[in-house]
């Protein structure tokens, strides 16, 4: 069932030296007190510009009371004698794996639909879905001191040409620097363009899926400082958000374009708000609306925490400017969110151990979870959206049903804090799911789980049972709305009690009552600490926290 | 508070105009209060409780390692609290007003220097202004820097090194010279527990919040009785934890013995029944607790039972070992987790070849699987990253540098199935950092969470507030001197997590919008800072302002620990009448502004530095502003949730109280019997000290060398020199024979080795 993996390429990409107008540490005082600005590791954005066909669609549970598909292949086979190369929409399912539902859309109305003041400024745009608008600054002749130097490749337009519309670009950031690469070229150490910030670190960058095309890429990328950078590699223009921190001036810890989006994304600040910006819009000083003073006093009222703030909602009738919208989601650094497949939720996850699932339409909090223990880290969706994998300070991948509202599994085998999770999409199907999972270990971890396996009782000691976790055995056939919540309830009171009294807030889950999962796979990849993972077709792709 | 105001009156004194550029510039950043200084300086009444004092300590030559620990043990508030209330408090008159000199101290606290009873002699070096000669704390600061900084060098070279820091902390004092010892007052003898004792007290009763202890009497102790300390060679901070841990277990057990056959047993527990506030459950769990009456209490905190299993292989019998520790001692692996470490150590193991098991079901040594869990949780649990380790090619100990990373919060895997409270919460409160490329030197200081203030840096005689991301600095890894060598976690729950987690969050968020407010770059800002002023960055983040409730809002937020039983003044710590912070924040500001505007008059020559200070009183204003309106909102809240927290915490607690001394009782009658047999055993063999908890200090991983395991044990050493760090510390090689025995243990410490040995334990449950 495991395919054999062998390492393709190891890309070291140098990290640069700290920027001259940084005074150099002479003789550090390893206690030294001094604050360090907020850093990460090297993570990827990956993106196929060719326009999708979603010929790999029947892998995906589109329907989840259908089960009488004939085409479904009973348990997870290997695609990758398979040609359909085209198929690969990489997009950017990087550190949270959001990989593409061939009916997303479909379903979920548009963030900001019932707000005519949005899609006024959205209207302008789609008279020529190949006339991208670009941001106003070139970057290469910009004079400001946030951009200390952009290298491009010499013969940047050639190898542009030259590059198969089915071929994989990435971004990476090491260190202060962001590297545009071409991971189908011969000559991929190469980069195809390197802009060296001043000071500021990027910490997390998304590619728009919507508009990406033969000769307009739209990336963003969070910052230290908290600036935004809406960036197209091929015109060289950029175009700074949050300019200076104005709206908010806390680091972004992670940032994604919004599904479905041209103009929107989500940006995580490490104070715990989430904002959505519009790539098109200018900065304004942002000062809480009426109904967030409305709620502001109310952590302090006794029993009535709140878990999300709404201080600016998407349905605000000043939309000239950014934020479009502002959540205050928590109080502790947001470490990572991720988008649903159905484009309605997204999973929040902070420092703090706290784990929110919000219908982002709604600008609603659905479900609040607890780790075991310590912060969350990493966060991904399956493919058919029904379930959520995440990764923290406990060591432990979690995997939690949406429809059930509860944990489903804890899984052991790391051996430090897990630093990113992805599901394999080419390696899903209705029942079986494949995630891969990297740490601070070193080691990449993959693990396989089935609908039938999830749902057997649980016993304190998983110990015999390691290993029998085959899923091709497991053939049971049934629709699990009805089965699945009503053991739910007999055997788990304290889940049952809670969502009766408090539908949002769950508790932690005791260690005896929660099934334990082994990995299938345990592989020391990296002599470094892993940060980042993501799947393609024919490979994973990982990197670490200085640039590997 | 007026000992930290005569530091500025000393800086308005008269300094002679004709005074050197350097003098003056160093007169002014001597008014600068110190990091520490500023976080409290809106600081209410002092509290009874001791939980609002930061003093350093003192260091005698490589005396770091007692330093940390000791400073880790004070703000383990459930020890302190049964330190300073055994065998009784002293008088509650003396803390109601702790601002009173202490008659009973025979000792000016402040102001005295080493006495000649002082075995210690000051080192010399860079300890050399701890001297007694220099140690009136009223001295100018100006004298110190001025002298020993080389004419060459501005002081802003080294403003930020912290042997200026400490050398300013000495020099400001108060310091406080514990040379004395009051065991008689406490009617037991001299032993390092009074010693500890009497330094708990002195700094509570002392009047300032912030000073400097010199633990001279303590060390003469500690180093009288025992051998390996006498060196002054730099000690493992973890074998002294031990240490001490172990010898307040017998100094307190034989100061009951001889109560109980002076007094009889009823009197000694009449003692504590009194002092006890009165409560229908109360008197119960007090009268369960008589037998081991008040003696219990390090067991109490620090003590956990690990169970280990061993599986016959031929009879496939299993049986079942209890035994008690009081720290857990982990290998470590690259890249791995503190998580993972205590999993590893939990490990099923082989026992085989020439370390087969005795079974008693099938008569003989047999192959058998053994493995170690914990069945009792400690209430505090101390962590010990085995840093160093015993390499058998080089013939001595060595460092790792692994990269082990450590969460705030943690809970353990590794329990048996039928543990109590199995999904127990802990959260990390202090770390002690070991600095330094090898075992034989090197420095310790530790990073202690405290009740309200944050997270604070103690180094010796310096004590700096630190972000809390600060803790995080010490993980390890490649060219990384400092990492953290002992983890103390304390229970807490859930709830209390959240409730902290949300203060930090708001005291984050409202340092956020303060530099908002400035309208300067995060990170422009944040360059400053490498610059030469860390002042204005202190974002320690404070659980708890507001003073007024501390006390109870400890109480409420803490873990329900039965501590009350050894806490007879608990009711009068409550009670203690406080003025509103509101009024001392006025006086202060008032005296502020007094002391600024002597300021002005006199430093017109230095302009820039004033522009500086102008700024710091406007951030402080604007935060003092803030904070007040914080208060409120959050004395509202506190009101209300005290009441409920209280009464939750207290129900809790005397719920685990009942179930642990059901416990207690039935352990205490099979333990005793063996702790005798143990004992004897011990005499016969001439070990004294650590006796009592040989065990304490174990880990399955240690095997001695004539009993190699089969594969673990042969492979670890290779291992070990793949990650061995090329630079080895000039160190004198051990020529013992049975040194890899004792692995965490250095190899000149003949007497701790047997003490430690993980060998001599196996055998004595093997057999």
């Amino acid at each position: 069932m495991i395919g054999t993996y062998v390492l393709r390429d190891d890309l070291h990409l140098a990290t640069p030296p700290p920027h001259p107008s940084e005074a150099p540490v002479h003789n550090p005082n390893p206690l030294a007190t001094t604050l360090s600005p907020p850093s990460a590791g090297t993570k990827l954005s990956l993106v196929v510009l060719s326009p999708r066909q979603q010929s790999h669609s029947r892998l995906y549970r589109v329907d989840t009371r259908n089960s009488t598909r004939s085409q479904i292949p009973p348990s997870i086979q290997e695609k990758l004698d398979e040609t359909n190369s085209q198929a690969s929409d990489a997009g950017s399912h990087s550190a949270n794996g959001v990989a593409p539902s061939p009916l997303e859309g479909l379903h979920a109305p548009a963030f900001g639909e019932g707000n005519p003041l949005l899609s006024l400024v959205n209207g302008k745009d789609a008279k020529d879905p190949l006339k991208r608008r670009k941001p106003k600054s070139n970057i290469i002749k910009s004079n400001s001191s946030f951009v200390s130097r952009v290298i491009p490749h010499e013969a940047l337009s050639k190898r542009l040409q030259e590059h198969s519309p089915n071929g994989l670009y990435a971004f990476a950031n090491v260190n202060r620097a962001l590297q545009w690469l071409d991971l189908t070229s011969p000559i991929k150490e190469e980069h195809m363009t390197k802009i060296l910030f001043t000071k500021a670190h990027a910490l997390c960058h998304d590619v728009n899926r919507i508009t990406k095309g033969s000769n307009h890429i739209d990336f963003i990328m969070g910052f230290s400082t908290g600036d935004i950078i809406w960036y197209e590699p091929m015109s060289q223009k950029y175009a700074r958000i949050n300019k200076n921190g104005v709206i908010n001036g806390s680091a972004v810890s992670d940032i994604r374009w919004l599904p479905n989006s041209e103009n929107l994304f989500l940006a995580a600040h490490m104070d715990g708000s989430l904002i959505v910006y519009d790539k098109e819009k200018e900065d304004a000083l942002f000062v809480a609306e009426d109904q967030a003073t409305a709620t502001e006093p109310a952590p302090n009222e006794r029993e009535r925490k709140v878990f999300l703030t709404i201080k600016k909602s998407v349905n605000s009738k000043n939309q000239k400017t950014n934020p479009v919208a502002y959540w205050k989601v928590s109080n502790s650094k947001i470490n990572a969110f991720a988008f649903s497949p159905d484009c309605r939720h997204i999973a929040v996850l902070s420092e703090d151990g706290s784990f929110r699932i919000m219908d982002f339409l709604k600008e609603q909090l659905l479900h609040l979870y607890m780790s075991y223990y310590g912060g969350m880290i990493c966060v991904c969706w399956s493919p058919d959206g029904r379930y959520i994998v995440t990764g923290g300070q406990d060591d432990l991948v979690s995997i939690w049903s949406l429809e059930d509202s509860m944990l489903v599994a804890r899984c052991q085998g790391h051996n430090s804090w897990v630093t990113a999770v992805a599901f394999d999409p080419w390696r899903c199907d209705e029942r079986n799911y494949r995630i891969g999972s990297v740490g601070e270990d070193c080691r990449l971890l993959l693990w396989d789980f089935s609908v039938g396996m999830l749902h057997r009782p649980r016993a304190a000691s998983v110990r015999q049972q390691r290993g029998s976790i085959a899923s091709a055995t497991l053939k049971v056939q049934r629709s699990r709305t009805d089965t699945s919540t009503s053991r739910l309830r007999s055997n788990s009171n304290l889940t049952s009690a809670s969502v009766d009294e408090e539908e949002t807030v769950h508790p932690v889950e005791p260690r005896a009552r929660t099934a334990m999962l082994p990995p299938v796979m345990a592989k020391t990849v990296d002599e470094h600490p892993l940060c980042w993972l993501g799947f393609e077709e024919d490979c994973i792709i990982t990197s670490c926290n200085n640039g590997e | 508070m007026t000992s930290f105001f005569g530091r500025f009156k000393t800086g308005t004194s008269p300094a002679s105009p004709a005074s050197s550029n350097l003098l003056a510039k160093k007169d002014l950043h001597a008014l600068q209060p110190t990091p520490l200084e500023k976080l409290l300086a809106d600081a209410g009444p002092i509290r009874a409780d001791g939980s609002d004092k930061f003093f350093g300590f003192e260091n005698f030559g490589s005396t770091c390692y007692c330093n940390s620990i000791v400073q880790c043990l004070y703000y383990s508030v459930p020890f302190r609290e049964a330190v300073i209330n055994f065998p009784t408090r002293s008088p509650p008159e003396s803390f109601e007003r702790p601002a009173a000199p202490l008659p009973r101290l025979n000792t000016d606290l402040s102001h005295l220097t080493n006495g000649p009873n002082s075995a210690l002699s000051p080192p010399k070096g860079r300890n050399s202004l701890s001297s007694p000669s220099q140690a009136s704390p009223r001295k100018p600061v100006t004298t110190p820097g001025g002298t020993t900084n080389p004419p060459g060098t501005k002081p802003e070279d080294n403003k930020d090194s912290p042997e200026y820091k400490k050398k300013m902390a000495m020099a400001a004092g108060p310091v406080i010279t514990m040379d004395y010892e009051n065991s008689k007052a406490y009617s037991m003898s001299e032993s390092l527990f009074t010693a500890l004792k009497d330094i708990f007290e002195a700094i509570i009763a002392h009047e300032s919040r912030i000073g400097v202890v010199s633990p001279s009497k303590f060390l003469e102790i500690l180093r009288r009785e025992n051998e390996m300390f006498r060196t002054p060679m730099h000690q493992d901070a973890h074998e002294f934890l031990n240490l001490l841990l172990n010898e307040v277990v017998e100094n307190v057990e034989q100061f009951s013995k001889q109560r109980i056959t002076e007094n009889g047993n009823i009197d000694s527990n009449a003692l504590w029944t009194t002092s006890k506030e009165p409560g229908p459950d109360r008197t119960s769990t007090i009268s369960n607790n008589n037998n081991n009456n008040n003696t219990g209490w390090v067991h109490d905190l620090f003590k956990g039972t690990l169970t280990s299993e061993t599986r016959c292989l031929t009879c496939e019998n299993t049986s079942q070992r209890d035994e008690a520790f009081l720290d857990l001692s982990v290998d470590l692996e690259q890249h791995s987790s503190v998580t993972s470490c205590l999993r590893k150590f939990s490990e099923e193991e082989m026992l085989c070849e020439r370390n087969k098991f005795h079974c008693d079901n099938c008569g003989g040594l047999q192959e058998a699987e053994k493995r170690m869990k914990i069945k009792r949780l400690p209430r505090i649990l101390a962590l010990h990253l085995k840093r160093f380790k015993y390499t058998e090619d080089l013939q001595r100990l060595q460092k790792l540098f692994h990269r082990v990373v450590y969460p705030y919060y943690l809970r353990l895997f590794n329990t048996t199935d039928d543990a109590e409270d199995p999904d127990r919460l802990y959260e990390l409160y202090a770390v002690v950092v070991h600095i330094g490329g090898g075992p034989y030197h090197g420095h310790y200081v530790s990073i202690i969470k405290t009740q309200d203030r944050g997270w604070l840096l103690f180094d010796d005689e310096m004590v700096e507030p630190v972000d809390k991301a600060y803790v995080r600095n010490f993980f390890g890894g490649e060219n990384v001197l400092a990492c953290a060598y002992v983890l103390f976690y304390r229970e807490t729950t859930l709830e209390a997590m959240q409730k902290e987690q949300e203060a930090e969050g708001l005291a984050a968020a409202k340092h956020a919008t303060e530099l908002n407010q400035d309208a300067v770059v995060v990170l422009g800002k944040q360059n400053g800072v490498a610059n030469g002023h860390p002042l204005q960055h202190v974002t320690t983040p404070v659980a708890e302002k507001d003073d007024q409730f501390a006390t109870l809002g400890h109480a409420a937020t803490a873990p329900p620990i039965p501590h009350a039983e050894h806490n007879p003044l608990e009711n009068i710590v409550t009670s203690i009448p406080i003025l509103s912070p509101k009024k001392s924040n006025l006086q202060f500001k008032k005296e502020k502004a007094e002391r600024a505007k002597q300021e002005k008059e006199k430093k017109a020559a230095g302009k820039e530095q004033e522009k500086q200070a102008k700024q710091e009183r406007k951030e402080k204003e604007r935060q003092a502003e803030l904070e007040r309106k914080e208060k409120e909102s959050k004395r509202r809240e506190n009101f209300r949730k005290q009441d409920e927290d209280l009464r939750q915490a207290l129900a809790a607690s005397k719920l685990t109280k009942t179930e642990e001394d059901k416990r207690r009782r039935e352990g205490d009658t099979g333990n005793d019997t063996e702790n005798e047999k143990e004992k004897e055993r011990e005499k016969e063999n001439g070990h004294k000290g650590l006796s009592r908890f040989r065990h304490s200090s174990m880990s399955l991983r240690h095997k001695p060398k004539f009993w190699p395991m089969k594969e673990k044990h042969e492979a670890e050493p290779k291992s070990d020199t793949e990650q061995q760090d090329p630079v080895t510390p000039g160190v004198e090689t051990d020529k013992s024979g049975n040194a890899p025995a004792v692995a965490p243990d250095k190899p000149e410490k003949e007497k701790g080795k047997n003490r430690f040995s993980l060998g001599r334990k196996k055998s004595t449950f093997l057999h």
